[in-house]
């Protein structure tokens, strides 16, 4: 069970971020104001903080400015309702881990989360990636399933990395395709759909347990099972 | 409808009273030198003649002084002269006075004498100028000239100063009355004039009268600023009439959806299925809202933070990795010529999502079997791009209109297809933003050819940074 820190001074957000993450297993604290929840994020002992831009009293970069420099390195998704590019990349400059503007859809932000947390248990040391039969080399950029090769192009190989590097994680088509593409814009949800659909013949081939599993409404997953 | 006060604060009235006080207060400095100068001058010449009856009279022989009086007094046609001699102590010895005046000391030096002096056969005693001086012989002779020729010039100067002011302020304050009133008319005019455009009647003008006057300059201005606020109501106006069409169609599916699953209870494939649908539409109004929000944020977007030297062909490439395979899904054969070498200035995301969005529109409207082709060439200013498609085409009436925010084609394009319409938006302003200029055409096979100039245009530019 993580814990989750939610700086967010709107009740209705905060509800909403709370009850989301919580039935997710994980046990979310919540405060309203920069100053109380810069406290609990440096003293708390935390695996994740949700944390707003904006903030009566101290204001959401100063936050995550204060905490880096108390040496706190707990990931931090900021969200915002300034979905301006120059704000994404201030925010994530002054050490956010994600960036997710407001309105967003719950189960975006929960994957995001998870994707956070994940991320700060493993480390990204490993040159060979596996999940169940499937082993990705990062340093030859092949990619196995089972005994056999998987010929992949590079665009493929990048989303598969992306893929198994938070296996069991729910991404939403957005993350995808800001992880894959380096760009934060609406393609439109069928073009990575389509993505998927060619890197999934390849990667589960009739006959063998599928890898890469969608989630109805969400995204995809990779994972051994459903 | 002209009040007094309108006239106090028009600023023609308000000069001219200024001017004409001033002009008065300079017409009293002029006279009043005038004035002062003449009287010097006469009061010299009345001091030079008594100076020199007074040496005649004092230098001749004293036996022949009453006759000398007497002619001095007879040469006096206007009887401005007066002589007296007195004796020692003061009795009248001969002249024409009675006694000595008591202000004028025996000093033998000119005097003015404002009080004037007792003629005889005289009752008005005239104000003069003159001295008195003793004789050898003791007496006093008293010699004086009226001064009132001055008087009567100070008189003609007051006058002439009278008869000067009211004939040029006075007529000059009521025409300038008069003229400020035409300038008045003229406000009154316009502001009759933009009462119903203030209620909302956005097709008036001001009145121009074509004299080319300050008003008239005014008025065009303000006209040409109506013109402008005209064509952005109606412009927002058609947005929201488009936004309220396009957002109907997908709520009403929405509530139809919602409606049967509260009737049926999902029927016999439960609720999961419809519940799909209804997520389904839901997320594509929420693409539809981004995408309007997008473009106001591009349409407000003034910053050039993210602009820096962008390798064009990588960015063709990248779209084109992007959307290769639904193409190929949709069995489109979708080529990329790019002999694009160069570099140019540009905000690489916006740049990629501008050519992400018209690549993702040929490939929409392109039917299945048919072509899409990104073409970058180099022209002598820099590099463009062509997206040629083989679809259906934009009818020529509705380039123009197709780049305009939440535009949707009347025919040509299908309606159902979700989206359409504000990709190109989005590409307009991107493109607006970066001073480049795009251009919608044909190509042989009847389909689409959108060209995205890559180099600044210089009347592009001066619309991005208005």
């Amino acid at each position: 069970m993580a814990r989750v820190l939610t700086i967010e001074d709107d009740a209705v957000t905060a509800h909403e971020i709370v009850t989301e993450l919580t039935r997710r297993g994980n046990q979310v604290d919540w405060v309203d104001n920069g100053t109380a929840g810069l406290d609990r994020a440096v003293g708390g002992d935390y695996d994740a903080i949700t944390l707003d831009r904006m903030l009566p009293g101290l204001d959401g970069l100063a936050v995550i400015t204060a905490l880096r420099d108390a040496g706190v390195e707990t990931p931090v998704l900021m969200i915002s309702a300034l979905s301006d590019v120059d704000e994404r990349v201030r925010g994530l400059r002054a050490g956010g881990d994600d960036y997710l503007t407001k309105p967003f859809a719950p189960d975006e932000m929960v994957a995001r989360i998870e994707v956070l947390l994940r991320r700060h248990r493993a480390t990204d040391r490993e040159t060979v990636l596996r999940v169940a039969d499937l082993e990705l080399d990062l340093i030859e950029r092949s990619a196995r399933r089972g005994g056999s090769v998987l010929e992949l192009l590079p665009i493929e190989f990048r989303l598969l990395e992306v893929l198994v590097r938070n296996s069991g994680q729910v991404l939403t088509r957005t993350m995808i395709f800001e992880a894959v593409w380096g760009y934060h814009f609406d393609p439109g949800t069928n073009v990575i759909d389509v993505h998927i659909g060619r890197l999934r013949k390849k990667v589960d081939p009739p006959g063998l347990p599928p890898l890469i599993h969608t989630v109805r409404g969400s995204g995809y997953r990779l994972a051994a099972s459903e | 409808m002209l009040r007094l006060s309108d006239h106090w604060r028009s600023a023609t009235t308000r000069l001219i009273l200024i001017y004409g006080a001033f002009f008065v207060v300079w017409s009293i400095v002029l006279v009043g030198v005038v004035y002062w100068e003449t009287n010097r001058y006469l009061s010299r010449v009345v001091d030079e003649i008594v100076e020199q009856r007074a040496r005649y009279l004092t230098s001749i022989d004293r036996t022949r002084l009453p006759e000398a009086m007497e002619a001095t007094g007879a040469l006096d046609l206007r009887g401005v002269m007066s002589l007296g001699l007195f004796d020692a102590s003061g009795g009248y010895v001969d002249g024409n006075i009675d006694s000595v005046p008591a202000d004028l000391p025996p000093d033998g030096v000119i005097h003015a004498l404002p009080q004037g002096l007792d003629r005889r056969g005289r009752a008005m005693r005239e104000p003069a100028r003159g001295l008195a001086k003793r004789l050898e012989s003791g007496e006093l002779l008293v010699i004086a000239r009226d001064t009132s020729v001055i008087d009567q010039v100070a008189v003609i100067l007051r006058h002439a100063l009278l008869w000067g002011l009211s004939l040029t302020v006075i007529p000059g304050l009521i025409g300038g009355l008069l003229l400020s009133r035409r300038p008045l008319r003229r406000v009154r005019e316009i502001e009759a004039a933009i009462e119903p455009i203030a209620h909302g009647d956005l097709g008036r003008r001001l009145p121009v009268s074509g004299r080319g006057d300050e008003v008239d300059l005014l008025a065009a201005i303000v006209n040409r600023m109506l013109g402008e606020i005209e064509r952005l109501i109606v412009e927002v106006k058609g947005v929201c009439d488009n936004i309220a069409h396009d957002l109907r169609t997908p709520l009403t599916r929405l509530r139809t959806q919602l409606h049967r699953l509260q009737e049926t209870g999902g029927g016999e494939e439960g609720f999961a299925p419809t519940l799909e649908r209804c997520i389904v539409d839901v997320d594509a109004l929420l693409d539809r809202f981004r995408a309007l929000l997008r473009i106001s944020e591009l349409e407000d977007l003034r910053r050039r933070g993210g602009f820096g030297s962008v390798d064009l062909g990588e960015i063709l490439r990248q779209v084109h990795e992007l959307y290769a395979p639904l193409a190929e899904d949709n069995a489109i054969v979708f080529r990329l010529e790019s002999e694009v070498a160069t570099k140019i200035r540009a905000d690489p995301h916006l740049l990629f999502e501008a050519f992400s969005n018209l690549v993702a529109n040929a490939i929409k409207f392109t039917p299945n079997g048919g072509k899409v082709c990104v073409r970058a060439s180099m022209e002598a200013q820099g590099p463009r791009v062509d997206i040629v498609d083989s679809g259906p085409g934009i009818p020529s009436g509705e380039r123009d209109a197709v780049l305009k925010r939440f535009y949707r084609s009347e025919c040509g394009r299908e309606i159902s297809t979700p989206g359409y319409g504000l990709g190109l938006s989005i590409v307009s302003a991107i493109v607006r933003l970066h001073g480049f200029r795009m251009r919608i055409g044909d190509n042989e096979s009847g389909g689409a050819r959108v060209s995205v100039q890559c180099w600044i245009d210089a009347m592009a530019a001066e619309h991005a940074s208005r």
